[in-house]
């Protein structure tokens, strides 16, 4: 059931522009930000007198990777809300066994658009990075599979996230403008906020947010290697502007949390919704 | 085809329903708010016949039918095909076929790659996206995106996509907008087809003489509520008896105490008693005491008693 489902959502994603429309702009992203260095650099002052051994590679990997979870979030919410702006919902759920199959189906395949998108990035940005970085010592196999492997993740959750986010409002221009007011502003503020109050317990909560959570989850790995293991905590949480950051697999966790609210959410507003 | 009409629903469905190609819509209701669309609307579509469902825009014509297939929820009452609910149906789009206004398509996608989707949803070979595209004569703009289509060619695809499960029952709200003379021709020849293999078609229309051609019962709907059901045969030769009286009132209650309840006040002043003969309404008007200054048999033509039917849409 699933399986006939995911198929018509493959055919629907390959037959439009949007995902490769999306791809584009990621791309030259990453090429851009391992080209010059990317934040990290930057805040690390990556000048000559450097360790001639640090990888940044690895950070400037993780923050496209960043860049590529936003779009992989956008995807998701333009491909699931379009069905409502062009009407075809009605196609599609007359043409499946109820609508709860068709949302799983639908995250499954944002995810995997994600996905795509993560792997696009390791590429591009491994060969930016090369070009971009000579100076430096490219990262080792096992670290940058790791970062690359969490980006997947993090772009896959992203993907569903956005497309549940899509099924739940069912407004393209409204989903669009909340995901990015809320990823390039509501939530940096709200870290402000958070990490300025004195409470440390008021001010973990920022870790917990889905952006900081999936970037946390990014920057986990790279910061570690840059600094070693003792240190790599307090820079994961100057890189993600969090305090009190879980590890890799913890951000991760949170994130799927965040992205299963989403979809439950999606499944009940989504599941009543007369579609008229 | 009367070979044909015994083919389905014989045996057992393997889809999991009954087979039986029926669609009972039993109490419906669904409330807007305060906004009554649709009030306690109980009909049947019996298999191998052609429904019309009629009423003035704005009647609930297609809230109904959205109930049928489980877009929208009923406020109450049920609506059922194959003796299940749509959501119920294991394989809705391999038992019934739907052709609904703003039904849209993905302007970009070509009415093929839109086709092989829901093939795709609904478990059929891509072959069927052939048979279908031919069967509503798109062979040729299978390839141009949807977007640059005409409203006649957008019909057709959508018509295409509701055959795609080979359904045995098929819903179309006004399907002939859009549609240029032939292609009503095409489409009445092809509701025919469709019905005389023993399958189900109900078919929306505002317009009595759209479907006048098409139809073997008539279901009329007004402000949500069935006005009239039944053969059109039955609708066409129903008599009207026109009273003038000086207290209508009187005599409507009256009537409608004596069984005589379809009674309508018209623009002049007179009664329409519908299903009544002259000599009974006098008979009942004499009983009750009540001045009768005209009685007049009337057998209306279906477009007047149709537009009796529903009048006062708005």
């Amino acid at each position: 059931m699933i399986a006939a489902l995911l198929r018509s959502e493959l055919r629907k994603t390959r037959s439009t522009k949007l995902w490769w429309g999306l791809l584009v702009p990621v791309a030259l992203l990453t090429l851009l930000v391992n080209l010059f260095g990317g934040v990290f650099t930057l805040a690390l002052g990556a000048g000559p007198d450097a360790e001639d051994r640090l990888p940044l590679l690895l950070a400037s990997l993780a923050y496209s990777l960043a860049l590529a979870a936003t779009f992989s979030g956008v995807y998701g919410a333009i491909s699931a809300a379009g069905e409502f702006r062009h009407r075809t919902i009605t196609t599609t759920y007359l043409t499946a066994p109820g609508r709860g199959p068709v949302l799983v189906a639908k995250l499954l395949v944002a995810a995997g658009v994600g996905a795509v998108y993560a792997l696009v990035t390791a590429v591009v940005g491994a060969f930016g990075g090369l070009v971009g970085q000579e100076s430096t010592q490219f990262p080792e196999t096992g670290a940058l599979l790791g970062v690359v492997a969490i980006g997947a993740g993090v772009c896959a959750l992203w993907g569903a996230l956005g497309a549940a986010l899509g099924t739940a409002l069912g407004n393209q221009v409204t989903v669009l403008v909340l995901l990015l007011v809320y990823v390039l502003l509501g939530e940096p503020l709200l870290s402000l906020l958070l990490t300025a109050n004195d409470s440390p317990a008021v001010a973990g909560i920022s870790a917990y947010l889905p952006v900081n959570a999936g970037e946390v989850a990014l920057y986990d790995v790279p910061a570690r290697v840059l600094v070693g293991p003792a240190d790599g905590a307090e820079l994961l949480g100057l890189a993600a502007g969090v305090s009190g950051p879980p590890s890799w697999w913890g951000g991760l966790l949170v994130l799927a949390g965040w992205a299963a609210v989403t979809g439950a959410l999606a499944g009940v507003v989504g599941g009543r919704r007369d579609i008229t | 085809m009367v070979a044909n009409s015994g083919r389905i629903g014989t045996v057992t469905s393997p889809r999991g329903d009954d087979g039986s190609g029926r669609i009972t819509v039993h109490g419906l209701t669904k409330r807007f708010g305060p906004v009554s669309a649709v009030e306690d609307l109980t009909f049947a579509v019996e298999r191998g016949t052609v429904t019309g469902f009629l009423g003035p825009n704005g009647s609930g014509k297609t809230t109904t039918l959205r109930m049928l297939l489980g877009l929208v929820a009923p406020t109450a009452g049920e609506a059922r095909i194959n003796g299940l609910r749509f959501g119920e149906l294991p394989h809705p789009a391999r038992v019934v076929g739907a052709v609904l206004e703003a039904q849209g398509f993905h302007p970009a996608r070509s009415a093929r790659a839109h086709l092989a989707a829901c093939a795709a949803a609904i478990r059929v070979p891509d072959a069927a996206v052939g048979h279908v595209l031919t069967a509503v004569g798109l062979d040729t703009a299978a390839g141009r995106p949807v977007g640059g289509f005409s409203l006649g060619m957008a019909q057709r695809l959508a018509l295409a996509t509701a055959l795609l499960g080979d359904p045995q029952v098929l819903v179309l709200d006004e399907p002939a907008n859009g549609l240029d003379p032939e292609g009503i021709a095409w489409l009445r020849a092809f509701v025919r087809g469709f019905a005389a293999q023993g399958r189900t078609v109900l078919v929306s229309s505002h317009a009595l003489a759209e479907v006048e051609q098409t139809v073997d019962h008539v279901v009329v709907i007004n402000r949500g509520r069935c006005v009239h059901q039944g053969p059109l045969a039955r609708l066409r030769g129903r008599p009207r008896v026109l009273v003038a009286c000086p207290d209508p009132a009187r005599l409507a209650e009256a009537l409608t105490k004596a069984g005589l309840g379809e009674i309508e006040s018209r623009r002049d002043g007179r009664l329409a008693v519908t299903g009544a003969d002259p000599a009974r309404v006098g008979d009942v008007a004499l009983a009750a005491g009540v001045a009768v200054h005209g009685l007049e048999a009337e057998r209306v033509d279906l477009e007047q008693l149709y537009f009796g039917l529903t009048a006062g849409a708005r």
